[in-house]
């Protein structure tokens, strides 16, 4: 089974929830995990990876270039680049090659042949450890200024897959990125149950709105648990957008101010602190888990 | 002028920092915030307002006249994102979601109106009056649609053309190419972190995005009492990063971020660290 968790928000937990369900649940279930956040990846930071065992180049993402020499200086790619990622600097057209979308445009419009060409780039590495509690790990790395793919996202689910087959592993699960564009997109896309992670606030409920959307569009069953749930009283929001939807709550986790430091010790809250409120809440959480999804 | 409010972690308070940075620098400067985190754009939550004056952002898109097509598979072999494939006589399709709208399949096209201009909806901008005295463009981009450039790239138009004196610019997390997007044309950089390793290993890619493109960085740290600063402060020694402001975990805070009431409006001692900054921030500028 694959299982992607989601926010649209960042910054709600779904990291931290994330690896103390997978902390709960690793040794009752063969698992392989994803983290399909290759903007901001950070699961190896939570399961205190070290180094990894294999790396993979990622290129195929496009930038153009334009030569100098031969360039007339029309000004044409100028003015058709879709993204305005042509820059006049000192009287040369020069592409910004941290915005270019690699589409291609300013070649075919350049009246000068072989001015300007297409060139491939690295757009990041995936990465693939066994971390210390025995599952192995799948992460990425975009690079710093290339475009966010979603194709990065499908990579690693791939390799994650080929894993599965070799290691005879059951269930995939999936971290995913914030918001809600081609990486998400892609993390939600052939999964069988997403389980959502929100927070008691209206940012955060306008966000988790709009995942669930991307999760309707490939009708997957969905799940909400609410963390910090305590940190605003008066607010229903969450719990009518849930009921309206149909949305089982799986759970809610009281704020913990233990959480942030959990992280710095660089494990999963549960193990940090396993006597905390917060952990006694995760442990329910993972029942529910194994009653409601891994069932 | 334009300053960015960025920081490589989501949740690490990159929009309370801009809302309250940018209600105190209304006392310095005429401005226009742009909250371009497309896929999540929160700011006008923050302010306790609600979006106004909708625009959509429409791509161009290829509509096939096949009384005119050729069938001479060009469009698909420079279609740079394989969105249009072709079966066996050469007849097109368009797969839309694919599509990035940049047009080249109709550059390419050797028979005059054969490929018409579709439009596809890729999301919104707004433009909406805030009760605190400048004007706030948001970009939003539509649920299931991938590319947030455009939505980028047109919100950050919207926001140019009120032509004020200082843009301050909300980026989305990360540091992918939206994220130059926003960045480009900024004088500063205000990045927004948090003392733990996960912030820390994100702020050093903020750190080395914002050296490429060659723009100053500040860095402010938030919940500064909950991990171990040391480390920040010598990551932005590294690359030259003055650390200009620490916010210190605070109640008080979280309950202006849950309310929608912007802190730096309160007489809490928090305010003062936010009008400390847009201080800094002004005389940076000036």
């Amino acid at each position: 089974m694959q299982i992607v968790i989601a926010s649209g928000k960042g910054g709600v937990g779904k990291s931290t929830v994330a690896a103390s369900l997978i902390y709960l649940l690793k040794d009752r279930y063969k698992l392989i995990v994803v983290d399909a956040d290759a903007d901001a990846p950070n699961l190896h930071l939570l399961f205190g990876v070290e180094k990894w065992e294999e790396e993979k180049e990622l290129t195929g993402a496009k930038v153009a270039r334009i030569n100098q020499d031969t360039c007339i200086r029309c000004g044409i790619c100028y003015e058709r680049c879709p993204y305005e990622s042509i820059k006049l600097v000192d009287g040369k057209y020069v592409v910004n090659e941290l915005t270019c979308e690699g589409c291609g445009v300013c070649k075919l419009v350049c009246p000068v042949r072989g001015t300007i060409t297409l060139e491939e780039a690295r757009s990041g590495v995936i990465k693939k450890t066994t971390t210390r509690y025995g599952f192995p790990l799948i992460s990425a790395q975009l690079d710093v200024g290339r475009p966010n793919s979603g194709k990065l996202v499908t990579e690693e689910k791939e390799w994650a897959k080929r894993i599965m087959q070799e290691q005879r592993l059951d269930h995939m699960i999936v971290d995913s990125a914030a918001g809600i564009g081609c990486q998400v997109i892609a993390s939600i896309g052939g999964a069988d149950v997403a389980i959502l992670v929100a927070e008691p606030t209206p940012a955060s409920l306008s966000d988790v709105k709009r995942v669930y959307k991307v999760v309707q569009h490939f009708r997957e069953p969905a799940y909400l648990i609410i963390n910090k749930a305590d940190i605003n009283p008066g607010f229903k929001g969450l719990y009518e957008f849930a009921e309206q939807e149909g949305i089982p709550i799986l759970g809610e986790i009281p704020y913990d101010r233990a959480i942030p430091y959990s992280m710095t010790m660089l494990k999963p809250f549960v193990e940090a602190f396993p006597e905390s409120k917060a952990s006694k809440a995760l442990k329910e959480i993972a029942k529910a888990v194994e009653d409601e999804i891994l069932k | 002028m334009q300053i960015a409010v960025s920081g490589g972690k989501g949740g690490t308070g990159k929009s309370t920092v801009v809302i309250n940075l940018a209600i105190a620098l209304r006392d310095y400067f005429d401005l226009t915030l742009a909250d371009l985190d497309v896929e999540a754009p929160n700011d006008h939550i923050l302010l306790g307002i609600k979006l106004q004056n909708e625009e959509p952002v429409k791509l161009f898109m290829p509509r096939f006249d096949y009384f005119k097509c050729i069938r001479c598979k060009k469009c698909a072999e420079v279609c740079e994102e394989h969105a249009i494939i072709t079966m066996k006589d050469g007849t097109p399709f368009l797969m839309p979601t694919l599509c990035s709208g940049c047009g080249a399949c109709q550059i390419v096209c050797p028979v005059e109106g054969a490929i018409l201009e579709g439009k596809k909806l890729m999301g919104y901008t707004y433009l909406t009056e805030t009760p605190y005295g400048f004007p706030l463009v948001t970009g939003k981009l539509l649920e299931g649609e991938e590319r947030a450039m455009p939505i980028v790239v047109a919100a950050k138009k919207r926001a140019k053309a009120l032509n004020k004196e200082l843009l301050i610019v909300d980026t989305a997390a990360g540091t992918s190419n939206t994220v130059s997007k926003a960045l480009e044309d900024s004088q500063l950089i205000i990045a927004v972190t948090e003392p733990t390793p996960l912030g820390l290993h994100d702020l050093e890619l903020i750190l080395k995005l914002a050296d490429i493109i060659g723009i100053k960085t500040w860095v402010v740290i938030n919940r500064s009492d909950l991990g171990n600063k040391d480390a920040v402060k010598e990551l932005a020694r590294k690359y030259n990063a003055r650390i200009i402001a620490e916010i210190p975990y605070s109640e008080n805070i979280l309950k202006s971020y849950v309310e929608g009431k912007p802190i730096v409006l309160s007489d809490c001692e928090e305010a003062e660290i936010f009008r400390k900054l847009a201080e800094e921030v002004a005389n940076y500028l000036r």
